[in-house]
């Protein structure tokens, strides 16, 4: 049999948010003119669908289409500090905090609405570009709502800041490393399926299933996104991917030398999401960037040694190593079974 | 070298321009014509980020000579939806998710044209091999594969066009829906521009002269030839940064040129401004450097030996940092144990290889400002450190995000744009730089390359009473990311377990290498490896099944961390169940059951590939086997 197959689970863990520190980020929002929202802060787009989910958060909390959000991001002059694009943060530090902010010009809104109704300001309800209070037959559009605060000299801001509460860890000299140093963490496990060539020593990653916290899935075929292009890094890395270097001078300049992952290489992926809420945060969310790369690679040794009884302890597991290590264990049950032949 | 009179129909207009001979037809699109939609990724013909028709035929325009196309026609990304109306396949991409930086999006949309073109009924297989030819960084494909097989449904009438439509939040609820990314149509249409794709009026481009050596003293720098070229604006050595040299995410150990030695291969030493990038690569070329070697150090372990070379005086044991974690007593621990096993494992560097090759521009604004547009992942500290380094109050430094075409990390370090916020400040004219795939990969953070010893002690029942750790990083030449990578990787490296005694020690030491830095997953993945691997051959041993051996040890609500963090809710055990029941497993000892295994092969697998296997029917037959 030239190729055989196996499987193999991981486990992971991971904190959300900058490291044994305090993590902040700021927002501005406004409901503008005609009924839309302008939500601005710090930070853009890396490809994970930040901008997405903003606007999904700000037209949730303010009760407009997310296609009626504007966002202004990424300009260090023009809008407040958000930090940085990375650590997994950016749906929990910037998610959270424009939903502060949304929540502040709402607020603004339904009180000058309150006023002019003459209703209590708990009875209003926004939603789908619309604003209402209930058992009344009062219910405008968003945009004409905006006219009213702005002839009463109000313009719907809001703004916020958010913080966490976390601390170093006691890792100076004789520390123990004690500390806080998130107040999110996620969870996840995923199983590989794959399938060895014994012949050439090839792996084939044929499926991965994959279950994640994330706290709350504002976009979930983001997060499907997200999980799947962590994969197949985490498999280029497993497998193929090789940075080298002699002397300080690399033989890897280029993608003829340095290989990736094509769409050949890549699994089925199979994505469960499971949503335990932060409870610190106003909307639960947490994240996934990073720990979805995290169980990948032990999770494919694992099922290699299913397949074919070996193991690999130094990445990548390149056809040359699973034939070396296969060979060696042929020649060391040989060498078992000639003692018990003794 | 004369021009040559290139006639041709692009994207269904008829073009007659001079071009300069040494161009490729990409250069062509992008710098004269300024059609930025295709972008170069490699140079190479690795990466179809550059992928274009042809008189019909998708074509890597980085491959070919501007002269070859003459008489051709030629449609780039921009044809697609050249009245807005994005086309069906743009469309399905939108839908399906399947763009995420979006740099490999447009040569991706050409591919996949091309495919649908060449057979209207592809199967998912057909649709993989081929669009093998582009590479996409981000996405695992698996949403492009989808947004290919919804296009071609639609095409074919077996689904309706309203398929391709805004998923319904009519009942107002947006939370939770996969809404359509608001960045999509931007991405499939190539109209997106990254710094690269930019242009200001006067620009000059720049070109950075870097070191051949892994560790030498600068013994002089010779700029005169240089600055003597026509064209040459500026040249830019460490010795010309007014404020105080030094970024890093945490210790600010790397000047923004090689200041006195440099320290690894690639490391920028100079940087030239002129009218054009050949001629800034000509006046590199002139600038002569007189190096004097020093005795350079690869290895981490050797690095941390007395007498070995001092890559930076502050730290004289070449330890960037190290993180310990301690809880209990291990030795205690181990003693208690049924089972005690140590294994080594290792881990190599690997490059983010984002799509996108760094890039970026910089100008004087009207009101003095430093401005830098880069695709920068940390603004915020950018804009700190480059005040300090070029001696300027905040207020008067502003750094403008421009699309990421893929971080991962990898563009947290602030690598090039101070030598771009000097020639703007020198020449007071806006300057781009746009690295080339090789530069991006020689010169810029890698993941740490690691070597882990792990010992974990366990009784006869599964539970760990024990875990010491010993992790060595090779953290090349600069600090970067480093101290962060340490202390996350030390933190996260026990797993999710209850441990009662724990020993966690992670070095990050300074080498001659290429500097490592922040990569996706940030040193978990490496110690995560080391300890996942390790509980399978564990249980293998015990008899468990590798669910069962980390329910025994697995964290529950209100658990207490390894760094004495109490914990609320902990889904773990959610995701344990959530994965075995999903992937239908079969229950049992890791014990290479594989062969017998009854759980393999169901309809959530791909099938396997055998390369060529469309051309030759033998090789099915022997996959089957
Ligand atoms: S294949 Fe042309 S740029 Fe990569
Ligand atoms: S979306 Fe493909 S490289 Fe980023």
């Amino acid at each position: 049999m030239a190729r055989k197959r196996g499987r193999g689970m991981a486990a992971c863990w991971y904190g959300i948010a900058r490291t044994a520190t305090i993590d902040r980020a700021a927002a501005w929002a406004e409901i503008d003119d005609g009924g839309s929202a302008k939500i601005v802060t710090g930070v853009t787009e890396i490809g994970e669908g930040i901008l997405t989910v903003l606007a999904q958060i700000a037209a949730h909390e303010i009760g407009v289409k997310p296609e009626h959000v504007v966002i202004g991001d990424n300009d260090t002059a023009r809008a407040p500090e958000a930090a940085h694009a990375g650590a997994s943060r950016q749906t929990y530090m910037i998610g959270n905090v424009v939903a502060l902010a949304s929540r502040e010009a709402r607020k603004r809104l339904v009180d000058v609405m309150a006023e002019m109704w003459d209703v209590s300001a708990e009875t209003i309800h926004t939603g789908n570009g619309e604003i209402w209070a209930e058992n009344t037959n009062h219910r405008i559009s968003m945009g004409e709502a905006v006219a009213c605060a702005k002839n009463r000299g109000v313009v719907p801001i809001g703004s916020a800041t958010f913080g966490t509460d976390t601390t170093g860890i006691a890792d100076g000299k004789g520390g123990d490393g004690s500390g806080r140093p998130w107040q999110a963490y996620v969870f996840g496990c995923q199983v590989a399926e794959v399938e060895v060539d014994t012949i050439t020593g090839e792996v084939q990653v044929l499926a991965v299933w994959a279950a994640h916290d994330v706290g709350r899935a504002v976009n979930p075929q983001g997060v499907e996104g997200q999980i799947e292009g962590g994969i197949v890094q985490a498999i280029g890395q497993g497998l193929m991917e090789d940075y080298q270097l002699k002397d300080g001078h690399t033989s890897t300049s280029g993608f003829a030398k340095y290989i990736l992952p094509t769409s050949l290489d890549v699994p089925r992926v199979n994505s469960i999401i499971i949503e335990d809420p932060d409870p610190i945060g106003p909307l639960g969310v947490k994240g996934i960037g990073e720990p979805a790369m995290v169980p990948t690679i032990p999770a494919v040794m694992n099922a290699i040694y299913d397949a074919v009884g070996v193991r690999v302890f130094d990445l990548p597991a390149t056809p040359e190593k699973i034939l070396l290590a296969m060979r060696e264990k042929a020649r060391r049950e040989a060498a078992t079974s000639m003692q018990a032949a003794e | 070298m004369v021009d040559i009179r290139l006639n041709a129909t692009i994207n269904g207009r008829k073009v007659s321009r001079d071009a300069k001979p040494h161009l490729r037809l990409l250069d062509f699109l992008r710098d004269d014509l300024n059609l930025t939609g295709n972008k170069e990724g490699c140079g190479a013909g690795e990466c179809g980020t550059c992928s274009v028709f042809v008189d019909g035929v998708l074509m890597k325009s980085c491959l070919m000579p501007v002269a070859k196309a003459q008489g051709a026609t030629v449609d780039t990304i921009e044809s697609l939806a050249k009245s807005g109306e994005l086309s069906v396949l743009q469309k399905a991409f939108h839908k399906a998710g399947a763009s995420q930086c979006g740099y490999c999006i447009p040569g991706m949309v050409m591919a996949a044209t091309a495919a649908l073109r060449a057979n209207p009924f592809a199967d998912r297989e057909e649709i993989k091999e081929r669009l093998g030819g582009n590479i996409c960084r981000c996405t695992g494909y698996q949403k492009i594969f989808d947004a290919v097989e919804l296009a071609r449904d639609v095409q074919n009438g077996r689904l309706p066009s309203t398929a391709l439509l805004e998923t319904d939040t009519a009942d107002g609820d947006v939370i939770g829906k996969s809404v359509r990314r608001i960045d999509a149509p931007s991405k499939v249409s190539g109209r997106l521009k990254y710094a690269g794709d930019m242009i200001m009026p006067g620009m000059l481009h720049v070109q950075v002269l870097r070191s051949p050596h892994a560790h030498a003293r600068i013994v002089s720098i010779d700029t005169s030839a240089a600055l003597a070229i026509a064209g040459v604006e500026s040249v830019i050595t460490s010795a010309d940064v007014p404020g105080k040299d030094g970024f890093g995410v945490f210790v600010h150990d790397q000047p923004i040129m090689a200041r006195d030695k440099v320290r690894y291969v690639g490391e920028a030493v100079a940087a030239v401004a002129a009218e054009d990038a050949l001629t800034a690569k000509r006046a590199v070329a002139a600038i002569k450097v007189v190096y004097e070697p020093l005795a350079p150090v690869f290895d981490p372990d050797e690095a941390m030996r007395e007498g070995a070379a001092i890559v930076h005086d502050y730290a004289p044991d070449n330890i960037t940092k190290h993180i310990p974690i301690r809880v209990g007593d291990v030795e205690a621990g181990f003693a208690e144990s049924d089972l005690v096993i140590e294994e080594n494992y290792s881990t190599q560097a690997i490059e983010h290889a984002y799509l996108e090759p760094e890039a970026g521009l910089a100008y004087i604004d009207h009101d003095d400002v430093v401005t830098v547009v880069s695709p920068s992942q940390n603004i915020t500290h950018h804009r700190h450190m480059l005040a300090r380094i070029i001696a300027k109050p905040i207020s008067k430094v502003r750094f403008i995000m421009s699309p990421v075409g893929g971080g991962f990390g990898g563009k947290e370090d602030m690598i090039y744009q101070g030598m771009l916020a000097l020639l703007a400040m020198k020449t007071m004219r806006p300057v781009r730089l746009v690295y080339t795939r090789e530069e991006s990969i020689i010169s810029t953070a890698k993941r740490h390359p690691s070597r882990t010893t792990l010992r974990m002690g366990v009784t006869r029942d599964g539970r760990i009473k024990a875990l010491a750790m010993r992790m060595v990083c090779d953290g090349g030449a600069y600090g970067l990311s480093t101290e962060g990578v340490m202390r996350k990787a030390a933190i996260l490296a026990a797993g999710p377990y209850n441990i009662p005694n724990v020993r966690i020690d992670t070095f990050g030491i300074y080498t001659n290498n290429t500097p490592s830095g922040a990569f996706r997953s940030f040193g978990a993945l490496q110690t995560q490896f080391a300890t996942e691997s390790h509980l399978d051959i564990i249980a293998e041993r015990l008899g468990l099944d590798p669910f069962e051996i980390r329910r025994i040890n697995a964290m529950r609500d209100g658990a207490t961390t390894h760094t004495k963090q109490k914990l609320g809710s902990v889904s773990l055990m959610r995701a344990l169940d959530a994965a075995e029941q999903a992937s239908n497993w079969e229950a049992g000892a890791p014990t290479v059951r594989g062969p017998t295994r009854g759980d393999l092969g169901h309809d959530d697998v791909r099938p396997s590939v055998t390369l060529g296997a469309r051309f030759a029917a033998d090789d099915k037959q022997e996959a089957a086997e």
